[in-house]
Parts: structure tokens; C-alpha cells; sequence
């Protein structure tokens, strides 16, 4: 199966039947979660998503190689935050009471559980709290390294509303790209809100 | 009744070979392919994927892993160490290969599941006979013919990214590809050999079979994956017998030296918690559960291994185990040698149970014991609560 959607995915790609997009900048709603940007971006293809769920997206400068930005709108208790695909190790599920440790375990675990033997690694830190409009959630970094790829460097912001787990995550490929778009998303993510 | 049968039949053959095999190295130290053939091609591709290894942000430059790594593989491999580049990756699963040019990879995940330098330098005496009986190559050749489209490491980051990046596809493929039965059955012995021929106890082949046995055993109940190493290297028991009874008969004097505990034991603790939070965050409980008995009984620093039993109960939150994180963080935390992510968790368990006396106390010892956390503001909230 995976090999099928690979395949299908590389001969849309091949094809030029998939395009990106542009956002302008403003304020966007996105399955009730609204961010602002201050420039425009891409909106990457569904299909160049690779395991993202049906209603998250991703914005890119540079491409999704160098930069992006992921939006995961409400996950509901039990969801994972990526799509689990059948023969994968099974993603960690949301539960609607998770504290704000177990959220930064829970970014971290579905990562790397997404690559099935340890070809990536992911740690976390500066844990942090941060007020999302009216609602209390977290920011915290990330330090990624994929096998045959560049480091990566991120900043997520999280939080729960409703029993729904709201998640931003912006990634960049060190050196150079983390730090060309940082501070435009972290704006993007300080300023989300429902 | 008829599976038994062909199981004895199959059994039988197996001894057979083992007692007929010639366990004389197929190539020399210094070996390189002469003449214009597929395994001087091979090679010049396997040049190109040890240059992917050599940029890869997975590889451990920690110089004391590389020392210990490099000294247990050189000591097992003696002349041949000459032709060996030894890399450490970072990954929790158990696996370690050598390609027919002579890259050595080592996963972290390997060095968490040994016992002892014995232990390790079976799984490199191993790799070392795939080496000289041209097995690698010989897998690379069946390789090439199943080749197709794509690559198995490259879907991980397609999963991620979207995106696909071919490096090294036919060898990444190589090194998910069992050996034949015959070629591990040959590999076992003559590892064997080689480690009793550098001074190492060969019993502990058998002993590190059974620990993997006794992992997957462990995982398949709670519902999990078996590793990679015994995907491509499938164990059995048959082939720990085998391979006791070799070394029963052919080293009958082999002892193990206690410093091979020692040595692995002092790796273990000084780099435990890079370890074993790799392995935590892969989520696999069961085989989780059975390293940290081993560590325990390896004499791992008690409070590192309490402080990972209270979070693999933590993180599994199956009924009672709240109770059991609990207790394991709480011995984590009061031992001689405290950790202080362990109060950390305390805190964050007792918050969820809305005490918050009990979380702010813990938290307030946490930041006594760390207080340049980078997660202080986090806690600082916590404690700021009323």
C-alpha cells in the first residue's frame, strides 16, 4: 500500500497534475484555527503531505525540504496527529486530558514513530507557557535529524480547546533556512488563536 | 504431525552442514575485487552510500562510543580491522551490518541491548563472517535482480516530507534482505570462532540469541513489531543449540573475563539517558520492559533505570500504572544519585490527579536540583498557581 501511494504520488508529482498555491498575507481560518501572516506563502499540494491528516496543511518558503510550516486543527480524543497508515507502527493517540509535557511527548513520539526504525530523531525542549487568544497552551523547540537529510530545527505551539488538540509546527533545515523564516513564524504561531 | 516432521528433517540437515561447514575465510585482510566484474561496480556504489553514512546527522561522534565501538570490533576482527570504517548510528532498534567494502554500522540500539563486550563482539564476529564468506555480496547480487522502483528508507522521509531523495537505494534495500539459513547458520559459527580466536567467550553468542529471542517474545504478546535485526537475521531456537553445541565442542576451556561486564557496564551509565530516551520515545512498552529488567540486573545506576520504569509506566497508562510511576519515580528521585526529571514527573502525575500541594512540591525540588531547566518558565506556572 505504501509503496502504491508512493508510486501514485511520484507520477502526480512527475506530471504536473498537483500545484502549489499562494496565501496572501492576512489572517486565515482553518477549520476554526485562525493564523496571520504577515507574507505570502505556499500552500503546499494534499498530496505533497505525505502522511498529514485530511484537514492539516502546510505553508513553504523555500520548499518542503528547506522550510514549512504545519497546521493540525482539531484533533479529537483518540486521534492521532498524523494519518496512521496500515502496516506502520501505531501513532500515540490525544487524550483530551494530556498535560503540557505529555503534548510535547506526544509532537516528539508521532514523529518519530512516523519513521518505522529510527530514521529520525527528535528532541525537544524549552517548554514553555503561552497564551493562544483566551486559551493557555505551549511553545517548545525542536532539534530533528533524518537520516540522508539536513538537521532540522522547529518551534511548536500548542493547546487544547474543547477537548481538541490544536498544533503549529514550523520546521527549517539547518544551517541558513530555520533561521531565514523564524521569526515570521513564530509570529504566525504566537498569533494563533480559535 | 507433519510440521514436526519437516521441522526434524530440517533440523537434521542443519547439523549436518554445520558439522560438514568450512569455517576458512573466503578473502584475505587487504582483500579488494580485481578485473572489470559487478563486484568492483558494487563497490564503487557502496562508496557512494558510505559518504551518505559520513554526512548523515544520525552518526554519533561522541568520541568515547567510537573508541569503545572501534576497540571491541578491532579486537574481534583483528587483521581485518585494517579494511573496517566503523560507524555509531543513532537509532533504539537492535541491528549492526558490514558491507562488502567494509562499512561497519553500529546502532545505538545494539549497545543497549548487550551485556557485556562479549555480547557485542558476537554480533561483530557475526558480521565479520558475512564479510568473509561473501555473503554480503552475495546478498547485494539477489538485490540487484529484486530491485524495483523506490526505496524502503526513502518512504520514511516521504512520509514527512513529500518529497523523495534517493541515496543509496540498492544498499538500503541490501540491508533489509535476509541472508539465507545456511549463510547464518555459517555466520554463527565461524563468529564464534573469531571471537574465541580474540580472547572473547563464544558462549555469549547463544546468550545474545536468547536475549533477542526472549525480546521478540516479549513484544509479539503486547501486540508490537519485531525489530529489524530479526527480520533479517531470524532466530530460533535450533540455532541457539547449534551454536551451543559448537562452542561446546570446539572451545570447551572459554570463559568470560568480568572487565567485558565492566567495560560495557561504564559505556552503559555514562551515556544511559541519550539511550534510553531513543527507546522510550519508540513506544515499543514490552521491549522496553525487558531492557530495563536487564539493565537492573546488569547493575545499571538504579535510579537512571527507576527513573525509565517510571516512564515507560507513565507514557503506557494501562490500569495501575499511574500507581507504578509513581513508586519508580519516587525511587528515581530519593536514591543517592536523584534525578531530577523525576520529581519533574512526579509533579506533572500529581497535577493530573488535581494535588496540586504534592505537584508544587515536586516541582519546587526539581528546579533545587536543576535550576538552569530549560523548562522553568513551564514550572514557574505551575508553581505560581493557586
Amino acid at each position: 500500500m505504501v509503496r502504491k501511494s508512493f508510486v501514485l504520488t511520484a507520477a502526480m508529482l512527475l506530471s504536473g497534475c498537483v500545484a502549489y498555491s499562494a496565501v496572501a498575507p492576512g489572517t486565515i481560518d482553518y477549520s476554526g484555527l485562525k493564523v496571520t501572516s504577515a507574507q505570502a506563502w505556499n500552500v503546499a499540494p494534499g498530496v505533497a503531505g505525505g502522511a498529514l491528516r485530511k484537514d492539516s496543511l502546510q505553508w513553504t518558503q523555500d520548499g518542503l525540504l528547506l522550510d514549512r510550516i504545519v497546521f493540525i486543527p482539531a484533533v479529537a480524543d483518540g486521534e492521532t496527529l498524523f494519518r496512521v497508515s496500515s502496516g506502520a507502527d501505531a501513532l500515540p493517540s490525544f487524550q483530551a486530558d494530556m498535560l503540557p509535557n505529555e503534548i510535547e511527548e506526544i509532537v516528539e513520539s508521532s514523529i518519530v514513530k512516523l519513521f518505522a526504525q529510527g530514521e529520525v530523531s527528535v528532541d525537544t525542549q524549552n517548554l514553555r507557557p503561552h497564551k493562544f487568544g483566551e486559551t493557555q497552551g505551549v511553545l517548545f523547540d525542536m532539534q530533528m535529524a533524518v537520516s540522508d537529510g539536513p538537521d532540522y530545527s522547529g518551534i511548536t505551539g500548542a493547546f487544547v480547546n474543547g477537548g481538541k488538540l490544536y498544533v503549529i509546527i514550523y520546521l527549517g533545515a539547518q544551517p541558513y533556512y530555520f533561521d531565514k523564516h523564524k521569526d515570521e513564524a513564530l509570529a504566525i504561531i504566537r498569533g494563533a488563536r480559535l | 504431525m507433519r510440521c514436526i516432521a519437516i521441522a526434524t528433517l530440517l533440523l537434521l540437515s542443519l547439523s549436518l552442514k554445520a558439522g560438514d561447514a568450512d569455517l576458512t575465510p573466503k578473502i584475505p585482510p587487504g582483500y579488494k575485487p580485481d578485473g572489470a566484474n559487478d563486484e568492483k561496480g558494487m563497490w564503487l556504489e557502496l562508496e557512494e552510500y558510505e559518504r551518505a553514512i559520513q554526512r548523515s546527522p544520525l552518526l554519533v561522534k561522541d568520541p568515547y562510543i567510537n573508541a569503545y565501538v572501534r576497540d571491541v570490533t578491532c579486537r574481534v576482527t583483528g587483521e581485518y580491522c585494517a579494511d573496517l570504517r566503523i560507524y555509531v548510528i543513532r537509532n533504539p532498534y537492535f541491528n549492526a551490518s558490514m558491507t562488502a567494502n567494509g562499512i561497519v554500522q553500529v546502532w545505538t540500539g545494539l549497545l543497549l541491548r548487550v551485556s557485556s563486550e562479549d555480547e557485542l563482539a558476537a554480533v561483530l564476529g557475526h558480521e565479520l563472517a558475512h564479510y568473509t564468506q561473501l555473503h554480503t555480496m552475495d546478498r547485494l547480487r539477489r538485490t540487484t535482480k529484486a530491485a524495483t522502483s523506490g526505496s524502503i528508507f526513502d518512504m520514511g522521509l516521504l512520509v514527512l516530507t513529500g518529497v523523495s531523495v534517493p541515496v543509496g537505494q540498492l544498499t538500503a534495500l541490501a540491508s533489509l534482505m535476509a541472508y539465507s539459513r545456511g549463510d547464518e547458520s555459517e555466520a554463527d559459527l565461524l563468529g564464534a570462532k573469531f571471537m574465541a580466536d580474540a580472547g572473547y567467550d563464544p558462549h555469549a553468542a547463544a546468550d545474545l540469541w536468547k536475549k533477542i529471542v526472549d525480546e521478540d517474545a516479549n513484544a509479539v504478546a503486547k501486540g508490537t513489531e519485531p525489530g529489524l535485526f530479526s527480520k533479517t537475521h531470524p532466530s530460533s531456537a535450533d540455532r541457539i543449540v547449534e551454536l551451543n553445541r559448537f562452542v561446546d565442542e570446539n572451545f570447551p576451556e572459554a570463559t568470560a573475563d568480568p572487565a567485558n561486564k565492566q567495560s560495557h557496564l561504564d559505556m552503559l551509565n555514562a551515556y544511559y539517558l541519550m539511550l534510553m530516551e531513543d527507546q522510550i520515545d519508540t513506544n515499543r512498552f514490552g521491549r522496553t520492559e525487558v531492557l530495563l529488567d536487564r539493565h537492573r540486573q546488569m547493575g545499571v545506576q538504579e535510579e537512571l533505570v527507576h527513573f525509565f520504569h517510571g516512564e515507560m509506566y507513565r507514557q503506557r497508562d494501562e490500569a495501575g500504572d499511574m500507581e507504578f510511576a509513581i513508586k519508580a519515580y519516587t525511587l528515581a528521585a530519593q536514591g543517592d544519585n536523584p534525578v531530577p526529571d523525576a520529581y519533574r514527573n512526579l509533579g506533572y502525575i500529581y497535577l493530573k490527579q488535581d494535588n496540586l500541594p504534592q505537584a508544587q512540591y515536586n516541582f519546587r525540588q526539581y528546579l533545587e536540583l536543576e535550576p538552569d531547566a530549560d523548562d522553568r518558565a513551564m514550572i514557574e506556572f505551575y508553581l505560581n498557581e493557586d
